[in-house]
């Protein structure tokens, strides 16, 4: 029964007991084998964003070799072998490893927090999904590290991709570790879908929910609608490749074309699931940086539900010079072009929001405005290869290169690093220095422009994609070389933020509680926050808490969860009244024996189909484990 | 800053044994996600098809109709007995719900050992066309979700024979018995596709 | 806009940073001489002027937004209506008005690049291979009358009707300064039309990644006058004519006995494998190992002896000559006019 508000409201107040007793119950266990049986969602979440930012790192050091390989013509620096292994794992893992996972990482550590909430809804599945990403990446750069790395392209089209003409282990490799990413990504999805839709604080109603959140919410549907496409391709594939099956094989019936349909409706979508919570992240930024509220919030909000639902109708325009008939690719050039709207939309929602505010212009704003320049051009080159005539023209050539950096760095990674400079001192409680924060902008913002514009002009001069050189008559060695310079100068500004936030947790600069003034509940915890992220549940009157909180000098929480145990607040899914409590799960070691398990079904397949039938069972008996109910059994 | 009580929700309810409890939307996620995995399956073989010259390809014929016939009216049995189980556990009748959901074990095997047979009699191969691949890939996905049901749902059998489940404590019953029946109901696209699909599409 | 054919453009980059002096390659979209690159470059400069008039706007008024309040003490925000009205025109009909008659333009386009040809237009098959071309002349009933391998020979002002295949991966055939790409795909037949409104060579290259040397799969298009078209045609129908001296007869010996007959065909002698490509004509080629080196002696010769140094990972084999028996091979290849 839900007791009413009382006419006058009582003050709370915390005893210290009962408090180190909230601490003691939502304690993450020490040791190294504890370290395995840690469930909460800010552990998680940073683990996802440290793992995935480590892999951000491996992949741009093969892009800077691929840059240096084309720094002039017939270079020698890598053969084609090597060159074709590094520019597959440049694309395989920047998209899947690296990509995803941030945004995955960023959003599990913040949605339940900005939310109000203790935990993500399935933390033990939570934990699962890492470790299974975790292994997967690890994997694949051990198949980098002997030789036997994927090399048909992040695209792996067949028939290329076939054990005739891919003999080996590499594409197995793909193929697994793919399935090993799709799996981490949609628990990840189905969580974040779960705790935003029920264990929102009482009183945020889906009108108020953080810009963040519900870019977050929109990439959740879009990889769980978008990821069983490529479940199928991938199975498809590796079973063609394990038990010769003859669904790729022209001889036989087989349809490479399948393979690029059910490829692209999944890699169309996936670009848009990369970058809305990027959207998600500037908004936010937005909101903080110019200390007043969003201008057109339902507008923002139905554009990036809009671009969701349009991402799905795009996918043919990755195809137009496969031999489809015209008419029915002209549908896509349609659809393509409209994708312009809801981001013109977005574009102009936060120019309006920006015009005549007081600015402060520390770095996350930067990076912000960064990402104006570089998006909005990336947008454009995007308008125009939704032309079939002149995508005929630049498909698969370095102006397609250009586009997608554009789009993809400037539209996602840039925002990220904002992101990043800006949640830095609520997750370690350190703050960055803004000086290096200046530093690696201008660094980054000009040594990316040097990287990728001249990539546009060597597409239209016949460029194509994924060659490891080319002959000096071309002429097109100048630009290359240019391009190579710029690289050096992006890494560099990637680079001086990755010492910034190392030296940061050196040096003693401690971070308040809430040192931008941001409106949002994450900064309603303490820096970093606390195991059970509230001392109690927050209740919320508007978009902008923060700011009420501040002006009314009172805020109003949720009484009567228990300290003993794990317990959140369950709400109404679009009006967030209470309607429950649940009682989440502690810590235990299962999630991570029962990714070991999956993880040996994967990999053993690519040697034996047996491993299919272990590893199925061990998973079902790990997970009997993992769900079996404690004895006594639990009673209210 | 003054923190005041907004609500009190010491006497909610920690049971949520429906749609109030994460874990059946999660349970529809994961339906979502399959659904949309079947979905994917039925395409393929459409595709498959429509491009094909002939389909069957010439020296096949579509498989036979009667034993998954026989099967598709199991599945629906045992998604019966599973909805019965759920009834008498909503009566508090744990005696009930240990029958019905062991009765529908016991009908999802008589499904499996009767698909094992019906494959072993397959007269083609997955390795010889892209038709023999898609047929044995279908079936195979829908026989390990069968397998799958039959497993978990031999837990929760256990589970309410040693009488955990009550009416308040049955979580695990509901979102059992959703899964169940998005696998029993899974088979019935499956079921026009694969073995009427040919005989309409031949013609 | 005008643009005149076969102008050097400087393209993108020296449009808007002409401290970079771009220099047009042999194979860029932005120096057609086709109809259909034509019409694709007509279409891209003035999308191009659109585009950067377009970025120009709204970084312009991303600058006017962020600092107009700058030195000022009170923020100077836009009321609900300016607001309101600022994200219509900027986010609805901007974009409206960009791609509404771009994409009207790039369909008619469209329907024009792709008309169809007339039946009695000239056909060439090509075939993509791991990481070549092998180049057929069909005649009117659709039969193989010439065969020859990564250079194609078109007759100025003509549409020529191209089969695309492949009996491998998939490869994309495409000439830039002439026609956008199309795919090669295994199992089906794709068809695209190719007319060359000037003479001249012009290179294409594969532009779907087919494996390890993807990057060295090009090919020459020599487009030239109906006339000498009609007598480079007879002379590839031709098989090879027989040695002429005593060594190039010892050359012949060489090619047989070491293995090349395995994978190459001479027509007119019994050499008639066909893993390579067929070297009836080989002398009369402009380029080795598709497009990568030129046909000179000396890197034909270096070309047998180890043509995994010229192309790693190719498929073929390096020989062991002696270099007696290098040179008189040399001298029978060299006589495959």
């Amino acid at each position: 029964m839900t007791r009413e508000r009382p006419v006058a409201p009582y003050a709370v107040t915390d005893s210290p007991e009962e408090t180190a007793r909230l601490e003691r119950t939502w304690h993450s266990p020490g040791g190294l084998l504890g370290w395995f049986t840690h469930v909460n969602q800010r552990m998680i979440g940073k683990r996802f964003i440290i793992t995935a930012f480590c892999f951000f790192l491996l992949a741009g050091i093969l892009g800077i070799l691929i840059r240096l390989q084309l720094a002039g013509p017939e270079q020698q620096l890598l053969g084609p072998e090597l060159y074709n292994q590094f520019f597959t794992m440049h694309g395989t893992v920047m998209m899947f490893f690296f990509a995803i996972p941030v945004m995955e990482g960023f959003a599990i550590y913040f949605v339940p927090l900005m939310v109000g909430t203790r935990d993500m809804a399935f933390p033990r599945l939570n934990a699962f999904g890492y470790y299974v990403y975790l292994i997967g990446g690890i994997v694949l750069f051990g198949s980098l590290l002997l030789s036997m790395a994927p090399n048909a392209g992040w695209f792996n089209y067949v028939p290329l991709s076939s054990k005739l003409y891919s003999p080996g282990y590499g594409v197995d490799v793909w193929t697994t570790m793919i399935t090993f990413i799709e799996v981490s990504a949609l628990t990840a999805a189905v969580e974040l879908i779960v705790t935003t839709l029920r264990m929102r604080a009482p009183g945020m109603s889906l009108n108020r929910m953080p810009l963040f959140v519900w870019a977050a919410l929109v990439m959740s549907f879009m990889i769980v609608f978008a990821m069983p496409a490529v479940i199928v391709s991938s199975t498809l594939l590796i079973l063609d490749r394990l038990v010769d099956t003859q669904f790729f094989i022209v001889e036989s019936g087989g349809e490479p074309l399948l393979w690029q349909h059910l490829f692209w409706y999944f890699g169309h979508p996936e670009v848009y699931i990369i970058l809305v919570p990027a959207l998600g992240m500037i908004s936010t930024i937005i909101i903080t940086f110019t200390r007043r509220p969003i201008y057109g919030y339902t507008a923002l909000v139905l554009s990036v539900v809009a671009i969701g639902f349009v991402s799905f109708g795009l996918w043919v325009h990755h195809m137009f010079t496969t031999g489809l008939p015209q008419l029915g690719m002209s549908f896509f050039t349609a659809a393509s072009a409209t994708i312009a709207i809801p981001s013109g939309v977005q574009i102009f929602c936060w120019i309006a929001s920006l015009w005549g505010a007081k600015i402060r212009f520390a770095t996350p704003m930067l990076w912000v405005l960064g990402f104006f320049a570089i998006f909005v051009i990336g947008g454009l080159t995007g308008v125009m290869v939704a032309s079939i005539p002149f995508d005929t023209q630049v498909h698969d050539t370095f102006f397609l290169v250009a586009h997608f950096h554009y789009v993809l760095i400037g539209g996602a990674v840039f925002p990220l690093i904002g992101a990043t400079y800006y949640w830095w001192p609520k997750i370690t409680d350190r703050m960055m220095s803004e000086t290096a924060g200046k530093w690696s902008f201008w660094l980054a913002f000009i040594g990316f422009n040097v990287t990728f514009f001249p990539m546009h002009q060597l597409g239209l001069e016949g460029m194509p994609r994924r060659i490891y050189t080319y002959v000096e008559e071309m002429g097109w060695g100048d630009l290359n070389l240019l391009a190579t310079i710029g690289s050096l100068v992006l890494a560099a500004g990637f680079g001086v933020t990755l010492i910034n936030a190392v030296w940061s947790v050196f040096r003693d600069r401690r971070a308040e509680p809430n040192p931008w003034g941001a409106p949002t509940l994450e900064w309603a915890a303490d820096s970093p926050p606390a195991s059970y992220n509230f001392r109690h549940i927050p209740m919320v009157e508007s978009r902008w808490p923060l700011w009420d909180w501040e002006k009314a000098g009172e805020r109003a929480v949720v009484t009567g969860l228990r300290n003993d145990r794990r317990e959140v607040v369950l709400t109404s899914i679009l009006d967030a009244k209470p309607v429950g409590v649940q009682v989440l799960p502690e810590p235990t070691i299962w999630p991570f024996v029962s990714a070991l398990a999956a993880s040996m079904g994967f990999i053993g397949i690519i040697f034996h189909p047996v491993f299919f039938v272990i590893a199925f069972f061990l998973v079902a008996f790990t997970l009997v484990a993992w769900f079996w109910p404690r004895r006594p059994w639990r009673d209210d | 800053m003054r923190v005041v009580q907004g609500i009190d929700v010491a006497e909610m309810t920690r049971f949520n044994p429906d749609r109030r409890a994460p874990l059946w939307w999660g349970i529809l996620g994961l339906i979502t996600i399959e659904s949309a995995v079947v979905l994917t399956f039925c395409v393929s073989y459409m595709y498959l098809a429509a491009y094909a010259d002939v389909w069957p390809p010439s020296g096949e014929s579509a498989p036979p109709m009667l034993w998954p016939s026989i099967n598709l009216g199991l599945l629906m049995l045992s998604s019966l007995t599973m909805f019965l189980a759920g009834q008498a556990i909503n009566r508090g009748n744990k005696r009930g719900l240990a029958i019905g959901v062991t009765a529908s074990v016991l009908l999802a095997t008589a499904v499996l050992v009767l698909r094992s047979l019906e494959l072993m009699a397959y007269e083609f191969s997955w390795k010889d066309h892209a038709y023999g691949s898609i047929v044995w890939t279908i079936s195979g996905f829908h026989y390990v979700h069968v397998t799958s049901i039959v497993f978990g749902s031999a837990v929760v059998a256990i589970l309410a024979w040693r009488g955990y489940f009550t009416r308040q404590r049955q979580i695990g019953v509901v979102v059992d018995t959703n899964y169940w029946y998005f696998v029993c109901f899974a088979w019935i696209p499956f079921y026009l596709l694969l073995y009427w699909g040919p005989r309409v599409y031949g013609q | 806009m005008s643009f005149s054919k076969h102008k050097r453009s400087t393209g993108l980059v020296g449009a808007t940073a002409p401290l970079l002096a771009a220099c047009e390659g042999p194979q860029s979209a932005l120096d057609p001489a086709g109809a259909a690159a034509d019409l694709i470059a007509r279409l891209w400069w003035p999308t191009l002027l659109v585009a950067t008039l377009v970025t120009l706007l709204v970084l312009s008024l991303l600058a006017v937004a962020v600092l107009r309040a700058r030195r000022k003490q009170t923020a100077m925000p836009l009321n609900a209506r300016q607001s309101r009205n600022l994200v219509i025109a900027g986010g609805i009909i901007l974009p409206l008005a960009a791609t509404i008659p771009f994409a009207l333009s790039s369909f008619s386009i469209g329907r024009v690049i792709d008309a169809p040809l007339p039946d009695d237009a000239m056909t060439v098959e090509v075939i993509g291979k791991q990481w070549w071309w092998e180049v057929h002349y069909l005649d009117e009933a659709g039969e193989r009358i010439a065969t020859t391998a990564n250079e194609i020979h078109i007759p100025v002002g003509e549409p020529v009707r191209f089969l695309l295949k492949s009996d491998n991966v998939i490869h994309s055939f495409w000439v830039p300064n002439l026609k956008g790409k199309t795919d090669m795909m295994p199992g089906r037949t794709n068809v695209t039309s190719v007319t060359a409104d000037e003479p001249g060579v012009y290179r294409g290259q594969c532009a779907e990644y087919c494996g390890t040397q993807h990057a060295l799969m090009a090919f020459l298009l020599v487009a030239e006058e109906p006339e000498a078209f009609d007598a480079w045609l007879e002379g590839q129908r031709q098989p090879a004519s027989a040695p002429q001296t005593q060594a190039q007869v010892d050359g012949q010996q060489v090619f047989m006995q070491a293995g090349c007959a395995g994978c190459h065909a001479i027509r007119g002698t019994s050499a008639s494998g066909d893993e390579g490509p067929d070297l009836t004509h080989l002398a009369s080629r402009r380029t080795l190992a598709g497009a990568t080196v030129p046909n000179r002696t000396g890197h034909l010769g270096g070309w047998i002896t180890d043509p995994q140094h010229v192309k790693p990972g190719n498929k073929m084999p390096p020989s062991e000559l002696t270099p007696e028996e290098l040179t008189t091979l040399l001298g029978y290849l060299e006589g495959l006019e």
